[in-house]
């Protein structure tokens, strides 16, 4: 036994990655809590991982099946129905823990150098995930899917020049049609996946090359206690944390399980009180807020590149706030608080 | 004028040309595979209905039917002329409704409105509704894009 592991350890060389993993450190403060947000986006994707095959051994990404086969799904496969209600809920689990882990780490301020990569590989993981959750609400193709896919794919054509090829691209022609359907699907299960486990890759990479980071606070007054080795006292505490969203994330998955309407009729009017899923609900109210017309632009043309100037802001946060714990720094974190008190304000009005 | 030295190394300059005939050669790939992923779609350049269908049209009567890929709407205006237009939405595309009984167009993707002539009335969207050109040949209807 210990010369087979001799054998293989010689060969891929595991000992010095489990050496790294035993001297890791995990700092102790008042803010340590937000370290746990990231394993949770791990737990919930390695859930939308094992629960998406599932599905697709039974989804049909077709104009005339895709309907029928969630169907299906909910009524006749075995325990399909908590299948697909668990991965509909942990999709929703996935993205709350992935803007806690943002927050998180906006309010520590961790994206401070040298940690600036970091935080864009992980601006990137954002916009990964959105676009799974974006072409993922296609897929049972009833009418609120489809009103919200014409929404959504219609937006980028209020982009100058390139806007209206971006469009075809993501519907596949001019409409919503069912090559629609095979696109999002072959991208919510195969392109998105690859791209998420690449910049995945390099996100971790980055952080045990840099090591967890310390508030600015922490980091100044020495104002913490003795670090927690990761194996096995902060692994531990991980599982317990998982353990815990698990039990959680199964009891609300059974209890409310999404339904499915009827299938997606393209010439039907959308229907009324159509609403995108929660995490877009704050673009869903500003759009509807923005007026027709502003300063010779259309309403939407402007919501659009106000949207694309936010998330480029939020991408380029950490060379703004390059001067974290002086003045520029603290009008930074007003600025940040301001927008998500704007997105929160938004996403409860449209709730009313 | 001649230089007495070379701007360029030598590795340079064959580095540069390696690289760039690697670039030409991608794009010579890439360019087919982007055609490939945009597939065609022609809209029709008409439509034809049966004329009885506008027939029955009382004013302000509507009845839908499918322009390609979209929805669309025969519509006889209180003056008795047969109105057409595209059902969708010029704010973000979504498919509109018509309420006889407010004689307007309705989105319900983000509340907009349209009079009976489609021109955008209330909420988000940018431009009145598509028209589309109608006209009667013996007991056919033809329905023709408009310029």
């Amino acid at each position: 036994m210990n010369r087979l592991a001799l054998w293989l350890d010689d060969r891929l060389g595991i000992s010095a990655v489990l050496e790294f993993m035993t001297k890791k450190d995990v700092p102790q403060h008042r803010h340590t809590i937000w370290y746990y947000t990231g394993s949770s986006i791990l737990l919930f994707f390695g859930i939308q991982v094992v629960t998406g095959v599932m599905l697709a051994l039974y989804y049909k990404p077709t104009l005339q099946a895709a309907n029928a086969s969630v169907a299906r799904i909910i009524t006749e496969v075995p325990l399909g129905w908590a299948v697909r209600s668990v991965h509909s809920w942990s999709a929703s689990f996935m993205i709350a823990a992935v803007i806690l882990h943002l927050l998180g780490n906006v309010f520590t301020k961790a994206y401070r150098s040298p940690r600036e990569a970091t935080w864009m590989t992980g601006v990137l993981l954002l916009a990964v995930t959105l676009g799974f959750g974006f072409t993922g609400y296609l897929l049972p193709w009833d009418s609120l899917s489809l009103a919200a896919t014409k929404v959504g794919t219609d937006l980028p054509k209020a982009v100058p020049v390139v806007g209206v090829w971006v469009t075809k691209l993501l519907r596949g022609g001019e409409d919503v049609t069912g090559d629609t359907i095979s696109r999002f699907f072959i991208v919510h299960v195969c392109v998105l996946p690859l791209a998420i486990l690449a910049v995945l890759g390099v996100h971790l990479f980055l952080i045990q090359r840099h090591g967890m980071s310390l508030p600015v606070k922490a980091e100044k007054q020495g104002e913490r206690a003795a670090p927690l080795p990761f194996w096995p006292n902060f692994a531990l505490r991980e599982a317990g944390v998982w353990l815990v969203l698990l039990g959680v994330l199964v009891t609300v998955a059974v209890l409310f399980a999404p339904g499915l309407g009827p299938a997606a009729n393209l010439m039907a009017p959308a229907p009324a009180g159509i609403k995108p899923e929660w995490y877009f609900l704050f673009m869903f109210q500003s759009l509807k807020l923005f007026p027709a017309r502003i300063l010779g632009a259309s309403g939407e043309e402007v919501a659009v590149l106000v949207m694309m100037a936010g998330l480029l802001l939020v991408f380029l946060l950490p060379v703004i706030d390059n001067r974290p714990a002086e003045r520029k720094g603290r009008i930074v974190s007003w600025f940040v608080a301001a927008a998500f008190a704007y997105t929160v304000a938004m996403t409860v009005w449209s709730l009313m | 004028m001649k230089l007495k030295y070379s701007l360029f190394t030598r590795r340079a300059f064959l580095n540069g040309l390696l690289g760039g005939g690697a670039a030409a050669l991608a794009a010579m790939f890439i360019g087919p595979a982007v055609k490939f992923i945009f597939p065609p779609y022609r809209e029709p350049d008409e439509v034809k209905l049966p004329a009885a269908d506008a027939a029955s049209l009382r004013p302000g009567e509507a009845r839908s039917f499918a322009w390609g890929n979209k929805p669309a709407l025969l519509k006889r205006a209180e003056s008795g002329s047969l109105q057409a237009f595209v059902t969708v939405c010029t704010h973000l595309d979504c498919n509109v409704t018509y309420k006889p009984e407010l004689r307007k167009f309705y989105c319900a993707c983000h509340q907009g409105w349209y009079d009976e002539n489609g021109i955008n009335i209330a909420g988000p969207p940018p431009r009145p509704l598509r028209r589309l050109g109608v006209s009667v040949e013996g007991d056919v209807l033809i329905i023709r894009r408009q310029a």
